[in-house]
């Protein structure tokens, strides 16, 4: 039976003893900003391959090489800036008698840096389609597609205007086809179209945001009962306050720093949609559509559960040791299952709707991110929701109880380190 | 008298030690009542299971002969021997938030808080962190924590552990203030003098059972046994001899001889200036700790 007055007061003291500090109102302003540079600067890192290319061609035939180099010009056209343009400038080399002599001094240009890569296209191109790209980094791979599909519809330009079709005729037959993602949900309302490359960064920053709090928020549960153990407040306190209260409120008031952190910067988001409204700006347009209100009450019930079902554990391995050092051990086991949520993000990501993601994302442990990024790209049945809920509500409590019988036995516990058998007994006996 | 705070037959085990045997304490209202004993004796046990933090594998504590439950025990006020307080909180919001706590409303608890910062004379550091505070004012805080709510009972643990002469004259002060209000205070020491300076009543407890207790001149007039203090260059081998003289220790230099019951000082006293050659020789009256080195000592022997 918990005495919710006592609770509350604990409560109100973890709330503003950290919501008055100066480190809450620069933690709210930094974080955004370094969650934003995590989870965009990967990304960038892999495509943003902008720059200038040198590329030899090793072939006889001219108009390839023109047709080539045309289409390469327009796709660098077409190339946003956040990516950065690729410029690629095509030589032509004749091909000489002595082939392998030629290739020898192509790969040695190539190593030396001359140039960035060789393609050949051999004399029977048109009719084989057979060629070869040589270059010390296959990887680039930004650089390598975007050669494979000039060559491609340069080769099948020929190939038509050899078999008699007029050039403005093979323009339009080969006109690329521009496919819409439209992603449609269980009221088959549809999303607005280039949804499909936004939501899956929101996606991704949201499941992020999540990923970060909980392990943060957690952590200052942590930090929290270590400090009141050993600095012996606790003994003080524990003559007027249940165990369980006092771990309860603590982690209540921190949970709830952490909600009005969320506040503060939907607050801010949504001030920045309104000056993106007023002056057009189609991208936060595009976001405000896509964070529903929907999806937002279920961030926040995912934050609520997966930051109670951590913090419990983070509670009771700060009151079971007494020194960050010893307690370090545990904690990173608790935060490697985080971690692991955090690298089962992917696969979900790309097949949201396989048995393997669906049944992952049910698990407690894992379901605070992983279900929550499935309702982000698309939208699971409701019985999947509920049974993922009741799930992970149970598991919050199960986590809770055991916490809590640890915690009353720790929080009054001092010296020697106490072994993980100890602390499973101390759950045993209370 | 009034029993204020009774414990009936408590006990309490732990893995490999029993740290309370069957102790039975009553506690006369409006007292001051020492809880004494050597070190790893079950003071702090005992003084855990009136306060509810530990539970007794068996037997109860009562208060004014009501079960002591966590409602009850707002009634009574606490100060443990490892005492801390929240180093990044403000000192008023601190104490305030041990009265609310403590079960205060919380615009009770700031009223109380401003004024034992101000019988305190740290008014001025109201709004000051507990951090930025000397080590004295800090237990100054944390007594005042303690008693804010004006409990009937007040419960202190080596109260007096850490602290300096002046602050230490200041807790005195307050404990014999809350005496003459009519407040009960239980307090567990394992300095003696201190608690032969303050206490009513004592009592005396070792590897968890009450050894000797009562009210402080019935424990004098009871366990006290007449001595002489004795400067000679004699073997205490020979003064052993003497009718009358129970036992000699060597102290100091000196020889403490312990007479046996009814034997009169003087008879000694002249027997020994026969048999050897005195320097001085005074009458020496036992202070409780030579009572309980003797009593604690006893029960070591017995168990051995």
């Amino acid at each position: 039976m918990l005495r919710w007055r006592k609770l509350a007061t604990v409560l109100r003291r973890e709330y503003l003893s950290r919501v008055k500090t100066r480190a809450f109102w620069i933690s709210t302003a930094v974080v955004p900003v370094l969650i934003l540079t995590f989870a965009i600067l990967p990304s960038l890192l892999i495509t943003s391959t902008g720059g200038h290319y040198t590329v030899v061609v090793v072939t006889p035939d001219t108009p390839l090489v023109a047709e080539i180099q045309r289409i390469l010009a327009a796709s660098e056209a077409a190339d946003t800036g956040l990516v950065g343009k690729l410029d690629v400038t095509l030589h032509q080399v004749e091909p000489a008698a002595d082939a392998a002599g030629q290739r020898t001094e192509l790969k040695r240009q190539v190593v030396a840096k001359d140039v960035n890569g060789v393609v050949i296209l051999p004399a029977g191109i048109l009719v084989d389609g057979k060629a070869e790209y040589i270059s010390t980094n296959v990887s680039a791979l930004r650089l390598m597609g975007r050669l494979e599909r000039a060559v491609a519809a340069a080769v099948v330009h020929q190939r038509l205007t050899g078999a008699g079709f007029a050039k403005d005729k093979v323009d339009a037959l080969t006109r690329p086809v521009d496919l819409t993602a439209v992603r449609i949900a269980e009221d088959l309302s549809e999303s607005q179209k280039g949804a499909a490359e936004r939501s899956f960064m929101l996606s991704y920053v949201l499941t992020f945001l999540l990923y970060m709090t909980m392990m943060f928020y957690g952590y200052y549960v942590l930090r929290g009962v270590l400090e009141e153990k050993s600095s012996r407040v606790v003994e003080v306190v524990v003559a007027n306050i249940r165990p369980t209260e006092l771990m309860l409120g603590k982690i209540f008031g921190i949970g709830a720093v952490g909600l009005t952190q969320y506040a503060l910067w939907v607050l801010v988001l949504l001030n920045l949609t309104l000056v993106g409204a007023m002056f057009g700006s189609p991208l936060t347009e595009g976001q405000a559509a896509y964070l529903s209100p929907t999806l937002m009450v279920f961030f926040v019930v995912f934050f609520v559960l997966g930051f109670l079902q951590y913090s419990a554990v983070y509670a009771a391995v700060g009151a079971a040791f007494n020194t960050e050092e010893e307690a370090q051990q545990m904690q990173v086991v608790a935060s490697l299952v985080l971690g692991l949520s955090f690298v089962l993000m992917f696969p979900v990501m790309a097949n949201p709707d396989s048995t393997v993601s669906v049944v992952l994302s049910m698990v407690p442990v894992f379901a605070p991110m992983l279900f929550f990024l499935r309702m982000t790209i698309q939208s699971p049945p409701p019985w999947q929701t509920v049974l993922c809920l009741v799930l992970l509500v149970g598991s919050v409590l199960a986590t809770a109880r055991f916490a809590a019988s640890v915690y009353r036995v720790g929080i009054l516990m001092y010296g020697k380190k106490p072994t993980f058998r100890e602390i499973l007994e101390w759950a045993r006996r209370s | 008298m009034e029993v204020h705070l009774e414990l009936r037959d408590v006990s309490k085990r732990f893995a490999r030690t029993v740290a309370v045997d069957g102790l039975s304490l009553s506690v006369p209202r409006g007292v001051v009542y020492g809880l004494l004993g050597p070190n790893g004796a079950g003071k702090t046990t005992t003084i855990r299971i009136i306060m509810r933090i530990t539970l007794p594998d068996k037997g109860e504590v009562r208060l004014s002969g009501v079960p002591v439950d966590d409602d009850l025990r707002e009634r009574i006020g606490y100060l443990p021997e490892e005492r801390g307080l929240y180093r990044k909180m403000k000192v008023l919001d601190h104490l305030a938030f041990l009265g609310e706590v403590r079960g205060l409303e919380r615009g009770e608890a700031r009223r109380r808080a401003a004024t034992w910062l101000e019988k305190l004379d740290l008014t001025e550091k109201a709004g000051a962190k507990v951090e930025e505070l000397s080590k004295g004012m800090q237990q100054k805080v944390q007594f005042a924590g303690a008693v804010l709510h004006q409990p009937e009972l007040v419960v202190l643990d080596e109260p007096f552990t850490g602290l300096d002469p002046i602050a230490t004259r200041q807790f005195k002060d307050e404990i014999l203030a809350m005496r003459s209000a009519g407040t009960t205070v239980l307090l567990s020491t394992h300095v003696l003098p201190q608690a032969e300076e303050l206490c009513d009543h004592i009592c005396l407890i070792n590897r968890g059972r009450p050894i000797l207790g009562g009210s402080l001149a019935e424990v004098r007039a009871r366990f006290v046994r007449p001595s002489l203090r004795v400067v000679t260059l004699a073997k205490g081998t020979e003064m052993a001899t003497v009718p009358g003289v129970a036992a000699v220790r060597s102290h100091e230099g000196r020889f403490i001889l312990e007479l046996s019951p009814g034997a009169p000082a003087h008879d000694v006293i002249r027997e020994l200036a026969r048999l050897v050659q005195i320097e001085s020789v005074e009458p020496l009256l036992e202070s409780l700790e030579d009572i309980f080195l003797r009593a604690v000592g006893g029960d070591h022997a017995a168990v051995a």
